[in-house]
C-alpha cells in the first residue's frame, strides 16, 4: 500500500516529505525507524503506522509527550490511540507536527503564470535593475541639490544620493527576509528591481503632483485628485511584494496590501495630525512654486480674484464666531 | 573769560528759574494728579501702573487706554484704581475709550466739587516750555519739563513731538504749558529725550463726545473706532498717489504719503549669492494697541526682486518657494483675539497684461470686533525662467470692502518693466 507522510511546520509548510510503498510505518527518534525524527521531544520508538487491509491505523507507542490529532469538529487535541487515519489529517508528536495522506488524495488546481511574472522577469535583467537604481540615485542627489539653498557640488551629492538607495533598498530586503524565514523563496533580486521601478514610478507621481498643484487654483479639485496617486502607487506596490514573496489567495493579498497602504498613509496622516498646533498665526495655502514653464493653465483676471477672495471674509468669520462660543 | 563766567551763570540762572516754576507748577496740581493701577483681582497685587489727571469736578479722570486695556479687555480679571497725592486709594470706572488716540476716561466717586485740569483751548508755538508730569517706574510723581516741537510729519494720527523724557509709567499724564492748562497727554518715547504726546484736541473731542451720550459698550465702541479709523486711512492711501519705481526690472507701486515709510536693501555687495535680491518695503509707522499681545491698524507692503546667476529655473523658483512658506502676518494676534488664517490662491494676470503672478490671499477675524478683518496677499511672478517679482502687504484691522479695494489697486499696480 502507499502512504505519503509529510513533515509540516506549526503554520503547515513543508518540511519533508516521504513516500512508502509498504504497510507498516514508524516513526520516532531512534534511527531503525522508517522515519527519522530530529525533535527531542519526540521519542526513540514514537509512533507505528500500519494498514490493517482496510484503514491505516495510527498507534502510539507508550512515548513520553504522547500523540495528537487535531480534532477538526471539536477544536481540541485528542490522544492516538488505534486511530484511523483519513488522509489529509495533521498529527503532533513531541513538538513537531506530521501531515498523513493518501495517493488519491485530491491538490488544488495548478496556477498558470500570473502576467506579472513577465514584468518581473524583464524588471530583474540586470541592466534594467542598475539603471532603474541609477535613476532613483540621481533623482535623490538632484532633489538634495534642488532643496539645497547654497550651490552644491558632485561630491557632496554623492552621499545624499547613495545613502537613500541603501536606505530604500532595506525594504525589499527586510520582506525577502521574510519571505525566507516564512519557508518561501525570497527572492531578494525580484523584490529589489520592483520595489526600485515603483520607487521610481513614486518620484513621478510626485513630480505630477507638483504640476498639478502648481497649476490648479484653490477652486480646483485636481490637487485632491492627484494626491491618490502615490496611495494607489503603494498599494500596487505592496501587492506586488506580497505577489513576489508569499504564496497566498488575491483576496488575503488584497487584504494585506490594503492594511500596509492604510499603515503607511494613516500612519503619516496621524503624525502630521498630531504636530499640528491648536493655532496656528501663520496662513496655511499650498506654496507649490514652480518654474514659468511648468505653467500650462490659463490665468484670471484681478477682478476674478478679488470675487474669489468674497467667500474668505464669510468663512472667517464664522471661524471667530464658532471659536468664540 | 568774563562773557563765559555770565553766561554759564546765566544758565543756571535759567534751569534755576525753570525749576522753580515747574515746582510751583508742580504743587498747584498735585491733587488732581493720580497714579491709576491695574490691580489683578486674583492675587490682590498691581499688575500695571500709569498715571491720570482729573479733567472735571465731578470726578472724571483721563489716562491712556494702553494704562487700563487689560481692564477693558478682561473686567473680570481686574479692578482699576487710584493712588492720590496723600496716599488715598479710590476705585475707579471705565467710562469711555478713543483707543486709535489711546486715551480713556475714567470716573471716582467725587463727593464734593474737586479741583481739575484746564484743558488748553489754543495749540502751544514751536519751541514753547512744555511740563511732563507722571509717575515713572512707581517712583513717585514728578514733573519734567521740556520743549514743544510741533506734529510729528509721518504719523496718520497726531502726535505732538516733545523734547524731554517720557519714561513708562507716566504714560497717561498731562503735559502742560506755563499757565497750567493740559496741551496734550503723555503715551509713548523714542529714546533719549523724545517723547510723543496726544494733542489736546483729541481728549477734548472724547470729552464732548462723552458729554454728550456715554457709551454704552465699550467694545462696540472700539470696534466702531478701530473701523472708522481704518477705513479713513484706506481711503486716504486709495486716493493718494501710487508712484511706480522700478525695483530690478520689475515696477512697484509706492503710495507717495509722507505717514508712509519706505527702507530698501540689496545683496549687491556679495558676490558669491547665488541669486541677486533686492527688497523695498514701505510701511505705516504707527499702530494701534489693543492689548499686550493684540495690535492692529498697521499696513505694510514689501517688494523682493530676484535674479538667478547661474542657477536652474527650477532651482530658482524652489529657492523662491521657501520664501512663499515664511509669510507671516504683520501685527501681534493671538488664539483670543483673532480666528486662523483662511487662504485662496490663483494665477492672476492684471489688465495690464504685463506679468502673471502665483497670488495668494489670505484673511482672519476678529474675534471681539465683527467685521474686521487682517488680511494678508502674497504674489510671486511665473512668467519670467531667471527673475522674479515678489509683492506683498498686510493690512491689520480692516473691513471686507476697504481690503477688497485695496487689494484690488495693489495687484493691478505690479508689473514688469
Amino acid at each position: 500500500m502507499e502512504i505519503i507522510i509529510e513533515e509540516i511546520t506549526r503554520a503547515h509548510k513543508l518540511i519533508a516529505r516521504h513516500k512508502f510503498m509498504q504497510s507498516n510505518v514508524n516513526i520516532g527518534r531512534g534511527y531503525n525507524n522508517d522515519i527519522i525524527m530530529a525533535d527531542p521531544h519526540i521519542c526513540a520508538q514514537h509512533l507505528n503506522l500500519s494498514f490493517n487491509g482496510e484503514h491505516w491505523v495510527l498507534n502510539d507507542k507508550g512515548s513520553v509527550n504522547g500523540s495528537f490529532y487535531e480534532d477538526g469538529f471539536s477544536k481540541t487535541k485528542s490522544a492516538i490511540n488505534e486511530h484511523i487515519v483519513h488522509s489529509g489529517q495533521v498529527f503532533v508528536i513531541g513538538k513537531s507536527l506530521v501531515r498523513i495522506v493518501f495517493p488519491e488524495h485530491p491538490v488544488p488546481e495548478s496556477v498558470s503564470f500570473s502576467p506579472f511574472e513577465s514584468l518581473l522577469t524583464l524588471t530583474r535583467h540586470p541592466i534594467v535593475l542598475t539603471l532603474s537604481i541609477m535613476l532613483f540615485a540621481s533623482v535623490t542627489g538632484w532633489l538634495f541639490n534642488l532643496h539645497n539653498p547654497v550651490e552644491v557640488n558632485f561630491t557632496q551629492l554623492l552621499v545624499p544620493a547613495i545613502g537613500m538607495t541603501l536606505l530604500f533598498s532595506l525594504w525589499p530586503a527586510g520582506v525577502a527576509l521574510v519571505s525566507h524565514l516564512t519557508k518561501h523563496d525570497a527572492r531578494f533580486w525580484g523584490q529589489l528591481s520592483i520595489c526600485f521601478v515603483f520607487y521610481n514610478l513614486m518620484w513621478l507621481s510626485d513630480f505630477i503632483e507638483n504640476i498639478v498643484s502648481f497649476n490648479a487654483s484653490s477652486q480646483s479639485m485636481l490637487g485632491v485628485t492627484a494626491a491618490l496617486l502615490p496611495i494607489v502607487l503603494a498599494f500596487c506596490l505592496f501587492w506586488l511584494n506580497c505577489h513576489i514573496g508569499f504564496h497566498m489567495s488575491n483576496q488575503r493579498r488584497t487584504v494585506i496590501a490594503s492594511c500596509m497602504t492604510f499603515l503607511l498613509f494613516g500612519g503619516s496622516f496621524l503624525i502630521k495630525l498630531s504636530k499640528k498646533p491648536e493655532f496656528s498665526i501663520q496662513p496655511a495655502f499650498n506654496s507649490t512654486l514652480l518654474a514659468p514653464s511648468y505653467l500650462f493653465t490659463g490665468s484670471i483676471n484681478v477682478q476674478g480674484f478679488i470675487e474669489n477672495s468674497k467667500a474668505l471674509f464669510n468663512d472667517a468669520q464664522e471661524a471667530a464666531k464658532k471659536e468664540k462660543q | 573769560m568774563k562773557g563765559l563766567t555770565t553766561l554759564i551763570l546765566l544758565c543756571v540762572s535759567t534751569i534755576s528759574y525753570a525749576t522753580e516754576q515747574a515746582e510751583e507748577i508742580f504743587k498747584q496740581l498735585a491733587p488732581s494728579l493720580y497714579q491709576i493701577r491695574l490691580i489683578d483681582i486674583a492675587s490682590g497685587e498691581k499688575s500695571s501702573i500709569g498715571s491720570g489727571f482729573q479733567i472735571s469736578s465731578d470726578g472724571l479722570i483721563a489716562t491712556n487706554y494702553h494704562v487700563i486695556s487689560g481692564y477693558a479687555r478682561h473686567p473680570n480679571k481686574y479692578t482699576i484704581e487710584i493712588l492720590d497725592h496723600q496716599g488715598k486709594k479710590a476705585p475707579l470706572t471705565l467710562q469711555s475709550v478713543d483707543v486709535i488716540n489711546d486715551l480713556a476716561l475714567v470716573k471716582r466717586v467725587a463727593n464734593s466739587e474737586m479741583p481739575f485740569f484746564e484743558i488748553a483751548q489754543s495749540v502751544p508755538h514751536k519751541g514753547e516750555e512744555l511740563y511732563s508730569l507722571g509717575n515713572p517706574h512707581d517712583l513717585g510723581m514728578i514733573v519734567v519739563p521740556g520743549t514743544y516741537n510741533g506734529l510729528k510729519k509721518e504719523s496718520f494720527n497726531d502726535r505732538i513731538h516733545f523734547t524731554g523724557s517720557v519714561n513708562s509709567g507716566m504714560s497717561g499724564g498731562p503735559v502742560v504749558n506755563k499757565r497750567s492748562e493740559v496741551v496734550g497727554i503723555n503715551v509713548a518715547t523714542s529714546g533719549n529725550q523724545i517723547g510723543f504726546l496726544v494733542p489736546q484736541d483729541k481728549l477734548l473731542n472724547l470729552y464732548e463726545r462723552y458729554k454728550v451720550s456715554e457709551p454704552e459698550n465699550i467694545k462696540a465702541q472700539m470696534a466702531q473706532q478701530l473701523a472708522d479709523n481704518q477705513d479713513k486711512l484706506i481711503t486716504t492711501l486709495l486716493n493718494s498717489e501710487w508712484q511706480m519705481r522700478p525695483l530690478g526690472e520689475g515696477l512697484i507701486p509706492v503710495v507717495n504719503i509722507p505717514f508712509i515709510r519706505c527702507w530698501g536693501e540689496s545683496n549687491a555687495d556679495k558676490a558669491d549669492a547665488i541669486v541677486l535680491a533686492v527688497v523695498a518695503n514701505c510701511s505705516l509707522d504707527e499702530n494701534t494697541y489693543i492689548s499686550n499681545d493684540f495690535f492692529t491698524g498697521s499696513i505694510e507692503m514689501e517688494y523682493r526682486y530676484m535674479q538667478a546667476k547661474e542657477l536652474s529655473d527650477t532651482k530658482f523658483y524652489q529657492i523662491f518657494e521657501r520664501q512663499l512658506n515664511q509669510v507671516m502676518p504683520g501685527n501681534k494676534a493671538g488664539k483670543e483675539d483673532v480666528s486662523e488664517f483662511k487662504c485662496q490662491h490663483d494665477i492672476v494676470t492684471p489688465s495690464n497684461q504685463a506679468i502673471t503672478n502665483k497670488s495668494v490671499f489670505c484673511t482672519r477675524a476678529y474675534k471681539d470686533f465683527p467685521k474686521l478683518f487682517d488680511v494678508l496677499y502674497i504674489a510671486i511672478s511665473v512668467d519670467k525662467g531667471d527673475k522674479a517679482l515678489l509683492s506683498h502687504f498686510t493690512i491689520a484691522g480692516v473691513s471686507q470692502n476697504s481690503a477688497l479695494n485695496f487689494t484690488e489697486k495693489f495687484m493691478e499696480s505690479i508689473s514688469w518693466k
